[in-house]
């Protein structure tokens, strides 16, 4: 029994965050947001740090890394607020097609010559595929008609739900080190106003929120490492209190910045239209109650401290 | 990351699964806050040391087993699963047992751990005063040098088990002039020493609970004192953060509660409305949250590190917690809520755990304080206007 993330993975997921910290600041959304959406460079960046073969055997010239590194991995990505489609094609798509044994296209996407975004009856559309788009309130996002024929596959639901998850404790964690540094130096009444018990009570209650949803997230990974039963229960949990504490984390953040944070002008909004996206996605949260209800009141998952790893 | 248990640790859970059902009272204790039921308690807390399952995690030359923190974790979820009672000796075997070995003497180690592990020795607190409640620092009473002594004068209250303990321990002032966070010590008393009344308090349920504490010309022999003169305030620290940390509310009392809750509400389902059905589902997944936060704390400290202003997000997190789910709990009774004896003959446990959880929130440090430890050490927030 070891709760320790593996080390090798939090030391990559340091690097990813390091490396997006440094190229794809609020600038890059910006100017992604005022045309384009996407730049082969970025996505050039992703690729040469080894990120499209992450969960790739390396036999097929990837990382071969766990769901448990992958969600390291996507929390950074929901951070840095990427738009690129690396968590739905590295993440999503490639354990999904190991699951299956398929493992044609596994080498093309470590390339980074692939892109994948699979449709799933959970999703009215597909992100980042090809055709129609759909307008999100996410000036990044790129939506387009799921297929009449899209599967409800759930392992892959599942993927896409973890993820989600990990993107939107990322995007939290961003969400309130942005309320943070503006509460330090935004003055009134004479103060930096994270002087002031009301803003100060208002963060750490985010923190507190992140600080249990953080465990929650991993144990849910792990679980679908392990391939454990009760998995579908474990990401439900994740999801639904990720989805929460994002919530929590944007309506805090947009109050601490009072009327800044109304505007376009402030970056608070890319991180926030990101969070209501990714909170319906692969399951909204009446779905994944509904999972958790289902199994942990029904009877078929046994309850009690005796039973923490169920 | 490992999330299975190993032969040793399921061999491990299993004795003590054994031990418990073997030894746990049938019948449910009176409130420790009674005298009656104090005893009752104190006796449960030797029947546990007779198994020597007094402190898991000490050194066997305290009265321990020198188990890990995993162990204590398993042995934690058998306790509460199992039902056991409350321990008595709470203040002493978490909070100041912690605090001792961290920077006592080697004498005093050996002169006050074992019969606290024992069960032979039930310590109450001593840190509150009636001007000195959030503001610790504020504190007045006195602990004059006169000598190899101290001598104490002044006033504490509140203080916990203080009505029926043997020892208690706290911080005084022993620099005469001193202000604020300087010249405190951190002593130890023997609570029938000549000088000392205690006046019971009647807590919001009724019963003596905590008590205030009158010391007039009260003599402490000097080597009473943990660490040195004037060092008090570090020591207290350090025993606060036991106390909002990782020993005092292990995971299990928690989700014992959770479960219990989630079969209230079967029984209850027909009437529950779906706001308070969803409610006390995420109170169950809260409660698993918390066991996960804290497997996570036990394998940071495991591998070196070290829990600091971080317990006070759990401090938060699980009083704010257990507050919800007997709140859940009394609108699940409904009109049965405000009895004593539930129709079915049953004591109204939620009745009195939410007028206990009400407590919470409020010692160890009020949760407002909490609040702003969490910004001002962990987020960086500027100290202005908290004093």
């Amino acid at each position: 029994m070891d709760f320790g993330l593996p080390p090798e993975s939090v030391e990559l997921a340091e690097a990813v965050r390091e490396y997006l910290a440094g190229t794809h600041g609020p600038d890059v959304l910006r100017r992604l947001d005022a045309g384009g959406n996407r730049d082969l460079r970025i996505w050039q960046g992703l690729v040469e740090m080894g990120l499209t073969g992450l969960l790739v055997p390396e036999s097929e010239g990837g990382l071969g890394m766990t769901l448990l590194g992958g969600a390291l991995i996507a929390r950074e990505c929901g951070r840095a607020c990427l738009a690129e489609p690396l968590v739905d094609t590295a993440l999503i798509a490639v354990p999904w097609q190991i699951a299956r044994g398929e493992t044609g296209d596994l080498a093309a996407i470590a390339a980074g010559e692939k892109l994948v975004a699979l449709p799933h009856a959970a999703n009215p559309w597909v992100a980042d595929g090809e055709g129609d788009e759909f307008a999100s309130v996410d000036p990044l996002r790129n939506l387009v008609a799921a297929p009449e024929d899209a599967g409800d596959d759930p392992l892959l639901l599942d993927l896409g739900a973890l993820t989600s998850a990990a993107q939107l404790v990322g995007l939290a964690e961003a969400m309130l080190d942005q309320a943070v540094a503006y509460a330090q130096v935004r003055e009134q009444f004479g103060h930096a106003i994270g002087g002031f018990q009301a803003i100060k009570h208002k963060l750490a209650d985010v923190a507190v929120a992140l600080e249990f949803v953080r465990p929650v997230l991993w144990r849910a990974a792990q679980a679908m490492d392990d391939g454990l039963a009760s998995a579908p229960l474990h990401v439900s949990h994740a999801k639904y209190a990720a989805t929460d504490a994002a919530y929590l984390a944007a309506e805090s953040a947009i109050q601490v910045h009072g009327a800044m944070g109304y505007t376009y002008e402030v970056d608070l909004h890319f991180w926030m239209k990101r969070a209501w996206a990714l909170a319906g996605a692969w399951g909204d949260r009446n779905f994944h109650y509904h999972r958790i209800e289902d199994a942990a009141l029904g009877g078929a998952h046994p309850l009690g401290p005796q039973h923490t790893f169920a | 990351m490992d999330l299975a248990y190993t032969p040793r640790q399921q061999a491990f859970r299993q004795e003590v699964r054994e031990w418990l059902a073997a030894h746990v009272p049938a019948e449910r204790l009176v409130t420790l806050e009674r005298q009656d039921g104090f005893d009752q308690h104190v006796a449960w807390e030797r029947e546990l040391a007779s198994g020597n399952w007094g402190m898991v995690t000490w050194p066997s030359e305290y009265g321990g087993r020198g188990l890990d923190l995993i162990e204590w974790l398993i042995f934690e979820e058998e306790y509460w699963a199992a039902g056991a009672p409350l321990r008595a000796n709470q203040n002493g075997i978490f909070l100041l047992g912690p605090t001792i070995m961290e920077f006592g003497s080697d004498e005093q180690k050996a002169r006050f751990l074992p019969p606290m592990a024992r069960g032979e020795v039930i310590w109450a607190q001593a840190w509150s005063e009636p001007g000195a409640g959030s503001d610790m620092a504020a504190i007045k009473t006195t602990a004059r040098r006169d000598g190899d002594h101290y001598v104490i004068n002044g006033q504490k209250t509140w203080s916990s088990r203080a009505s029926f303990a043997d020892w208690g321990f706290g911080l005084f002032r022993t620099e005469e002039g001193s202000q604020r966070h300087k010249g405190l010590s951190f002593l130890l008393f023997d609570l029938n020493a000549p000088g000392i009344t205690r006046r019971p308090i009647r807590q919001l349920h009724g019963d003596p609970g905590f008590a205030e504490l009158f010391f007039d010309e009260v003599r402490v022999p000097v080597e009473n004192r943990i660490a040195g003169e004037g060092e008090g305030w570090k020591v207290a620290m350090a025993t606060a953060g036991f106390e909002r940390g990782l020993m005092l509310r292990s995971p299990g009392r928690f989700q014992a509660t959770a479960a219990r809750l989630m079969a209230l509400l079967r029984e209850a389902a027909d009437r529950a409305s779906p706001g308070l059905r969803e409610e006390v589902v995420r109170l169950w997944m809260g409660a698993q949250a918390y066991a996960y936060n804290t497997y996570q704390v036990a394998a940071r400290i495991m591998a070196g590190g070290s829990i600091g202003a971080e317990a006070s997000l759990n401090k938060i997190f699980w009083s704010e917690l257990d507050r919800a789910m007997h709140r859940a709990a009394m609108h699940l009774l409904g009109p049965a809520a405000e009895l004593q004896t539930l129709p079915d003959g049953r004591a109204n446990e939620w009745l009195e755990g939410y007028i206990f959880s009400l407590s919470g929130p409020i010692y160890a440090g009020s949760n407002e304080i909490q609040r702003n430890i969490t910004a001002e050490r962990l987020l960086g927030l500027p100290r202005v206007g908290a004093g």
